[in-house]
């Protein structure tokens, strides 16, 4: 992490003033229109969105410091309509817009309407009030100013292409007839309670980072190397942690199930199961006792718009 | 590979209270590994619950640019980037000097330039007349050091699509460099292309050149660019020279689509102008749908050909022609 490497810097600092100076400075904010109260007004806007309201003023130091400044001026500038800032902006991210929208959407025409859709919102409106409304008002120099306009556009591009999937769905499912949408199914009650219990407290146990690459290996399929990347950690290291952790939860979880008076050879059953088909005996019980005809695992597992 | 039991993963992915998500700013320098580390565990808290979060940073994470700009140890300020932008500087002066010094050793042993100019291999629709037939028989030789030519990014057929860009003025500034693509102004002026054009002139056989059409766009075409106040600029020889077009006294325009000798500028208050002589007489396109003008700036203009155009305006909305401006509709 970067907060020791900023303490070093922010020491060598009298006071908050003269390193707001210094930042003003360093930012070139006066090229891109901004005065020097208006930066450090900017400055204060990012310790309240940021800090805690008693914070420090060392810890203050620490997050100015750690700001893009050069990169927080030329935005702040652009987004109160400086024509030097956008000159700048446009020379340096114009052709970046257009390459990040290419790598997300790998198509070219759906490209240029993000990137275009994107330049708007960062161009911006002016309000009735004859105020600038725009998009760049919001960066606040934590990171680069392309990481942010990445994560931006891949915000919208995931947003959009969330909106148009429920939109696709809706209109599969109104060709279909609406007899054949599927209720949700029920939650798995015949799961045992104690396992749900045991498995959540393990889980709850873990440190944030274990359970995110969990959830990137397992429910997002994301590969080793894309989770690594993301960690900023080497392949293997990824690697060997998924098979550390799936050694000891097993072990954990089989611990909090004795512990929850399970014996042994109940909660190694019950770590064997499969939720689903505990649904399905479940199903097929619940038939046999209504005096139905039985249902065969294979009627069971069929969409229940097939016509059985 | 490891494996855990599937009621692990049920409880994994049970719906956890997320709350309030991250915004870009942290997402991003989570990316790129500029946050403290008690709000580097926060993020990743959420992340761990988030899946939509957890898409968005892996898909930053994994673009080949985030490895440029991942700070390691602390987050350097921003003003290091300027030994880096200097450097980049320097390589592209070599790049373009070097492209140049070619150009004219080619130039000396094959005057392959006037030879464009003696035997126009321009289409049918091209007469050099007024300003344009001089400046065509200008490119005989290269009069001075080329310059890296900023403005958007030109193509072989000098099809371009600018928003507001004022990277390339006339000597007095010198360039600033956006990004690590050399750009040269020679880079469509392909010597050996050149060559096959006098090779067929002369009925020699020689390999496939490029064709009329192309060399044209290639090294004929006007440029165009748009300066920060909003005034537009052609160059006629490649990029070496500009000069301001006069298109509307009050407009500032804030972007271009240029296709051959088709030019279209848009600008403040929806003014959108064409000209079919790259510039030498302009008429203006007034945008309509339903009897409703555009009154919204314009900051994008594409026309990839002479009849279909979208415009882009600062209200977010696009406009649509497929007769090259005579009527339009609202993407």
């Amino acid at each position: 992490m970067s907060s020791d490497g900023f303490q070093s810097e922010a020491a060598g600092f009298a006071g908050l003033e003269s390193m707001v100076a210094a930042i003003y400075e360093k930012s070139r904010g006066q090229g891109f229109g901004l005065t020097r109260p208006e930066f450090e007004s900017i400055l204060q806007e990012i310790a309240r969105k940021y800090l805690p309201v008693d914070a420090a003023q060392r810890e203050i130091c620490d997050l100015y410091i750690s700001l893009r400044a050069e990169e927080l001026a030329l935005a702040r500038g652009c987004a109160a309509g400086h024509e030097h800032a956008w000159e700048v902006f446009l020379t340096r991210y114009r052709e970046k817009l257009y390459d990040i929208a290419g790598y997300i959407t790998k198509e070219s025409s759906a490209a240029r309407e993000l990137a275009d859709s994107i330049y708007a919102e960062l161009y911006g409106t002016v309000t009735r009030d004859g105020q600038r409304a725009s998009k760049l008002a919001s960066y606040t120099g934590r990171g680069s100013l392309e990481g942010w306009l990445r994560t931006v556009m891949l915000q919208e591009h995931v947003n959009r292409y969330r909106r148009q999937r429920r939109l696709v769905s809706l209109d599969e499912e109104s060709e279909e007839g609406v007899q054949f949408a599927i209720a949700e199914p029920e939650p798995a009650t015949a799961v045992d309670s104690r396992v749900e219990a045991a498995v959540d407290e393990v889980l709850a146990a873990l440190p944030a980072e274990e359970r995110f690459v969990l959830a990137s290996y397992f429910l997002d399929e994301r590969t080793l190397a894309e989770i690594a990347r993301t960690l900023g950690v080497h392949e293997s290291t990824i690697s060997r942690k998924l098979d550390k952790l799936a050694k000891s939860l097993r072990k954990q979880i089989l611990a909090s199930l004795g512990r929850r008076g399970m014996s042994r050879r109940q909660a190694q059953e019950a770590l064997e199961v499969d939720v689903r088909d505990l649904r399905v005996n479940i199903r097929s019980r619940l038939a046999q006792e209504t005096g139905g005809p039985a249902f065969s695992k294979k009627k069971a597992e069929a969409p229940a718009g097939d016509g059985s | 590979m490891a494996q855990i039991p599937k009621i692990v993963e049920q409880r994994l992915r049970a719906v956890a209270t997320v709350g309030e998500h991250p915004d870009a700013n942290l997402l991003g320098a989570f990316v790129e590994r500029s946050l403290g580390k008690r709000e580097h565990v926060k993020v990743l808290e959420h992340l761990s619950q988030c899946m939509n979060c957890r898409e968005i940073v892996s898909l930053s994470a994994t673009q080949p640019a985030v490895a440029d700009v991942v700070s390691v140890g602390s987050a350097s300020p921003s003003w290091l980037s300027w030994p880096a932008l200097r450097w980049g500087a320097a390589v592209v002066c070599v790049m373009v000097v070097g492209a140049a010094v070619m150009l004219y050793q080619q130039q000396e042993s094959h005057p392959v330039v006037s030879v464009a100019g003696e035997n126009p291999v321009a289409p049918g629709s091209f007469t050099p007349n007024g300003t344009l037939g001089k400046a065509v028989a200008s490119l005989q030789t290269p009069k001075s050091e080329p310059k890296a030519a900023l403005a958007g990014k030109p193509t072989a057929s000098g099809r371009r699509s600018n928003t507001a860009n004022s990277a390339d003025r006339n000597h007095e500034k010198p360039f600033e460099i956006a990004d690590a693509r050399p750009v040269s102004p020679f880079g469509e002026i392909v010597p050996g292309r050149a060559k096959e054009a006098l090779a067929a002139s002369q009925g020699v056989q020689s390999e496939p050149a490029m064709s009329d059409e192309e060399f044209f766009e290639a090294n004929l075409a006007p440029r165009w660019t748009l300066s920060s106040d909003g005034t537009l600029q052609r160059s006629l020889d490649s990029g070496r020279t500009w000069e301001k077009i006069q298109v509307s006294n009050q407009t500032i325009f804030r972007a271009l689509a240029a296709n051959g000798f088709d030019i279209w500028v848009g600008g403040a208050s929806g003014a959108l102008f064409h000209s079919s002589d790259a510039g030498e007489h302009w008429k203006q396109v007034r945008p309509v749908v339903n009897g409703e003008a555009l009154a919204d700036d314009i900051i994008g203009v594409e026309f990839p050909d002479a009849v279909h155009g979208k415009l882009t305006s600062s209200a977010q909305e696009i406009w649509i022609t497929a007769d090259a401006g005579q009527t339009w509709q609202k993407q």
